[in-house]
């Protein structure tokens, strides 16, 4: 599992599942995703990415509470893994080392 | 948050994610989706359930979606395809066979419906077209599609029924001219303004119901616009007609749409032609001229009675302003004049309904023949298959289970041979076109076609599947795994009887191939009463009608032209005719319709017509101008005889005058119509000079012609036509019915053959190792081939005896239609009955002879 590779949009899911705490179900990273980084998605773009990142390992799920917006159907809470954490820890570290090694000049000129 | 009264999402949508989606998903989802939809701000119901739509549709993704493997009845599909697939591959040749076989037919099928179907869609499209009718005017026998000038005004102003009348003329000719270009045009109508109202041809520019109101307008088609003005806007330019007068552009009429009975490129108004024709300022009723459609109210005549009672009033109407003709009426039904119409001085290029039943009747054949050889090869096939079936049952496999898995199989090939028979459509298309002077074309997005090409195949499909999947599926197991179980009896008698229904339709087409043949050939070389060949006419345009004298010295002085001839119509052509001849002892009840055509003295001589009474016009006789000739049918109406006829008194509309001469009949019209009485006038009329080349130079005739008509006739340009061309052109639908029918006939003995070929390939395999022991015990090859094609000869010879009563049936069905026919003889079932033979023992014998060339050692030692 160690090898799986996150995308972008994996990336910001992820954060805003350890973001959310123990709320992150899929209607409110939907909603998160708008007000933090004011992307507007699918509801079903969330499923599939959280989906995703389930079969690799990155988070884990339970069903959570019941309510009654909801027609009495319970959610589906995610909660980060050791896998996940891993994963973007070495996410950051890739773009922070790159970030280093460009001269400040270099960015200034694009 | 604000809550509406019944906030509920949209059932539909959750029931297709039930449907579609992960059971195990749905819980989460839905959770997500309803508190989302319900979440949602305030906003119109219907745009909060496109939102929630929206969302839903996006749910089908590949995680979302019910992962259909799991089932064992797709695991069942997918292993049925697989085999299916395999035993294509595994079986080249018979594939091949089979689908090549299949997709020729279909695409033969797909071919004939396409023309079917163009050909019963002629003039649908006008928005009325159900309550236009033309009204047809009978004298007898003598049914014309022509009425009076008069009877569309009566009609429309005393039937409350007729709403709009329409008169339209027959096709003129003119010359046309825009900025110092000339054209002649051969299409034009003169029609009442009110024709755009009832014919719907969609204008481009202009406007329908004024552009025809004003007498010097004019009305064109988009493509010759395009080619007067090209790319300027054609709307309110001036065109010049005959040298003289100025039209302006009023409407632009899209392209007539090819299933269309009336064919034009130019409309010109009725008013015009109102200001010089006697019989539109005097509204005659006693003179057939014009085509006449009429518009009902409401109410269409959908019965016989119905119909018969307003046929009733028409004749009323008629009969309170002419009391002396009989007249009966006939109304057409728009949308069936081009196929039903079989009238006299009617307007060219009618199909016929005949044809389009035949061609029905072909395609569905050639789809049997088809059809027949898939069944063939896959019950020939049938049994190294048996064990595979045996294995199923066994295993637990139930016979509908078997049954689909055969029909899936078939299903497949007919689909696969439906891709194939679109694309040898679409290729052969433009060539068809060429054949058959249609403007044919296949659009996918046609819903309607893409039903019937899906019908077609699963038809196929069902149809030649059906006998294996029945025939298969029914054995016992045990049977079957008993490795050398003996087919016989019922699957050997099928598969022969099919063969037979196969070779009889081919029979029975190739028969029709040869009667069509032999009777247009019959027709073109039938001897007319005059010498058709070395006809050459020009028509006597602009100048050269005043210019009578000059033109004729002109003509004489050269000795390519003066074997010439002046005359109003040419056989191929006549169009008029007139009930107001009188003559000594006439019936006063007689209505019979005599035309006539207006010759000078030359045209006895010119087109070899033989006088067998009496004499020719000349000039010498200063009173031949009142005289008259007769043709020998016309005596004989008369019932006089050569003797007595000549010298008596005829009164030609009401112009009386003595007969000088008679001549032999000849087919002054199409050989569809018997000879009819003629009557020919001196000098009245005169349109058309007929000129008979000398042999071997009519180039230089055109040439002598061409410099006299510039001389004389500068302003117009110089064309010309041959007589026996003209008359070709009459067969054109024929020919081109008996070219396709041709075509078809040798594509259902080709799928045939290839049937048989598959078959006697199969049947030789089999018996390789029989055959192998015989020639160890002496025989030889030509025994082998005869031993083994003796059967399939049974079949053929077989079918050929069904074949020949049934097409000598159908054939002189279509012959009747001719009043001069080649009649159906003996040798034709003979011709047809050796080339079967012949082709069938080529086929069989290819696969045989190899077989029995074969050494005896390998076909013995294998195994």
């Amino acid at each position: 599992m160690g090898k799986e590779y996150i995308g972008e949009f994996e990336e910001l899911v992820l954060l805003l599942i350890v973001m959310l705490k123990d709320d992150a179900y899929g209607l409110a990273i939907r909603k998160a995703l708008k007000t933090q980084a004011n992307r507007t998605v699918t509801i079903g773009a969330v499923h599939g990415t959280v989906n995703r990142l389930e079969s690799k390992g990155f988070i884990r799920s339970s069903l959570g509470g019941a309510t009654e917006l909801r027609g009495g159907r319970r959610k589906r809470l995610f909660t980060i893994t050791a896998a996940g954490k891993r994963a973007l820890q070495k996410s950051r570290d890739v773009k922070v080392n790159l970030w280093n090694q460009i001269p400040e000049l270099a960015i200034n000129k694009l | 948050m604000m809550k509406t009264q019944n906030p509920i999402p949209p059932k539909l949508a959750d029931q297709l994610l039930a449907w579609l989606c992960r059971g195990d998903l749905m819980e989460e989802i839905l959770g997500d989706l309803h508190q989302y939809y319900k979440e949602l701000p305030e906003k119109p119901k219907w745009k909060r359930s496109l939102i929630y739509w929206f969302h839903v549709l996006h749910f089908l993704r590949p995680f979302a979606i019910k992962k259909s493997y799991r089932s064992n009845y797709t695991i069942m599909f997918r292993h049925n395809f697989k085999i299916a697939w395999r035993n294509l591959l595994k079986n080249k040749s018979y594939s091949m066979l089979n689908i090549l076989g299949l997709a020729i037919g279909m695409a033969c099928s797909i071919l004939i419906l396409l023309w079917v179907q163009h050909e019963l869609s002629y003039d649908r499209f006008h928005t009325n077209a159900s309550y236009i009718y033309r009204l047809s005017c009978n004298s007898g026998d003598f049914r014309t599609a022509v009425s009076p000038a008069g009877l569309a005004g009566g009609l429309r102003r005393e039937l409350p029924e007729v709403s709009a009348t329409v008169r339209l003329t027959h096709q003129y000719s003119a010359l046309f001219e825009v900025d110092n270009r000339k054209f002649q045009e051969k299409r034009i109508f003169y029609a009442d303004s009110n024709f755009l109202d009832m014919f719907t041809f969609p204008l481009i520019a202009g406007n329908a119901s004024t552009a025809l109101d004003r007498a010097d307008g004019i009305v064109i088609t988009a493509a010759t616009a395009r080619k007067y003005f090209g790319n300027e806007m054609a709307l309110g330019k001036m065109i010049r007609m005959n040298n003289g007068v100025n039209f302006t552009v009023t409407g632009v009429l899209e392209n007539i749409p090819s299933n269309s009975h009336l064919q034009f490129d130019i409309i010109l108004p009725m008013s015009y032609l109102g200001k010089t024709d006697s019989n539109l300022i005097n509204e005659t009723w006693d003179n057939f001229n014009y085509y006449t459609y009429i518009q009902l109210s409401g109410n269409v005549p959908d019965t016989d009675s119905k119909r018969a009672d307003l046929l009733e009033k028409i004749s009323r109407v008629y009969k309170a302003h002419e009391s002396e003709l009989d007249i009966s009426f006939n109304l057409q039904p728009l949308a069936d004049i081009h196929l039903y119409s079989n009238l006299q001085i009617d307007l060219s290029g009618h199909g016929n309904v005949q044809y389009v039943n035949i061609f029905f009747g072909v395609s569905l054949l050639i789809l049997v023949v088809a059809c027949i050889n898939f069944m063939n090869l896959a019950t020939a096939r049938s049994v190294p298959r048996a064990k595979e079936v045996g294995l199923r049952k066994v295993v637990g496999a139930r016979r509908n289970q078997l049954i689909g898995q055969f029909l899936g199989e078939s299903l497949i090939i007919s689909f696969l041979s439906l891709g194939i028979a679109v694309s040898i459509v679409c290729i052969m298309l433009p060539a068809f076109n060429e054949i058959s002077g249609k403007q044919l074309v296949i659009s996918f997005l046609d819903g309607k076609l893409l039903m019937w090409l899906i019908t077609i195949a699963l038809i196929t499909g069902f149809l030649s599947g059906s006998y294996p999947a029945l025939f298969l599926s029914g054995f016992k197991p045990v049977n079957m795994m008993k490795a050398k179980m003996k087919f016989g009896g019922s699957n050997l008698f099928f598969r022969n009887s099919l063969v037979v229904i196969q070779f009889a339709v081919s029979v029975l087409l190739l028969v029709g191939t040869i009667v069509v043949y032999n009777q247009l050939n019959f027709i073109k070389n039938k001897s007319l009463g005059f010498d058709k060949e070395n006809l050459l006419y020009i028509p006597m345009t602009g100048d050269l009608y005043s210019k009578r004298e000059a033109l004729e010295t002109a003509l004489q002085q050269n000795t390519l032209t003066s074997n010439y001839t002046i005359i109003s119509d040419l056989p191929a052509q006549l169009i008029t005719g007139t009930i107001n001849v009188q003559w000594e002892g006439k019936d006063p009840d007689d209505q019979t319709v005599i035309p006539s055509i207006d010759v000078d003295e030359n045209f006895i001589d010119v087109f070899q017509v033989q006088v067998t009474a009496g004499r020719g016009f000349s000039k010498a006789f200063t009173t031949d101008g009142s005289n008259y000739i007769i043709n020998e049918k016309a005596m004989q109406i008369m019932g006089m005889t050569p003797d007595k006829v000549i010298g008596s008194r005829l009164s030609f509309n009401d112009s009386e005058g003595s007969i000088i001469g008679v001549v032999k009949d000849f087919n002054f019209k199409p050989l569809q119509y018997a000879i009819e009485p003629l009557v020919l006038r001196f000098n009245k009329r005169f349109r058309i000079v007929v000129v008979r080349t000398p042999p071997n130079s009519t180039e230089n005739v055109i040439a002598a012609l061409e410099k006299i008509h510039h001389r004389l006739n500068p302003d117009y340009p110089f064309a010309y036509n041959f007589v026996d061309k003209d008359l070709e052109n009459q067969y054109r639908g024929e020919q081109q019915m008996g070219t396709i029918f041709n075509l078809f006939a040798l594509l259902a003995i080709f799928i045939s053959c290839l049937g048989l070929y598959g078959l006697s390939a199969y049947t030789a395999e089999q018996r390789t190792r029989e055959i192998g022991i015989r020639k160890v015990l002496g025989a030889s090859t030509f025994s082998l081939v005869n031993f083994l094609s003796r059967d399939f000869l049974k079949l053929v010879t077989l079918s050929l005896l069904i074949a020949t009563p049934l097409s000598w049936h159908f054939m002189n069905e279509w012959l009747q239609d001719f009043a001069y026919r080649a009649e159906i003889s003996w040798w034709m079932f003979a011709v047809a009955g050796v080339a079967t033979l012949i082709l069938t023992i080529l086929t069989v014998s290819y696969q045989v002879v190899s077989v029995a060339l074969m050494n005896p050692v390998k076909s013995l030692r294998s195994g």
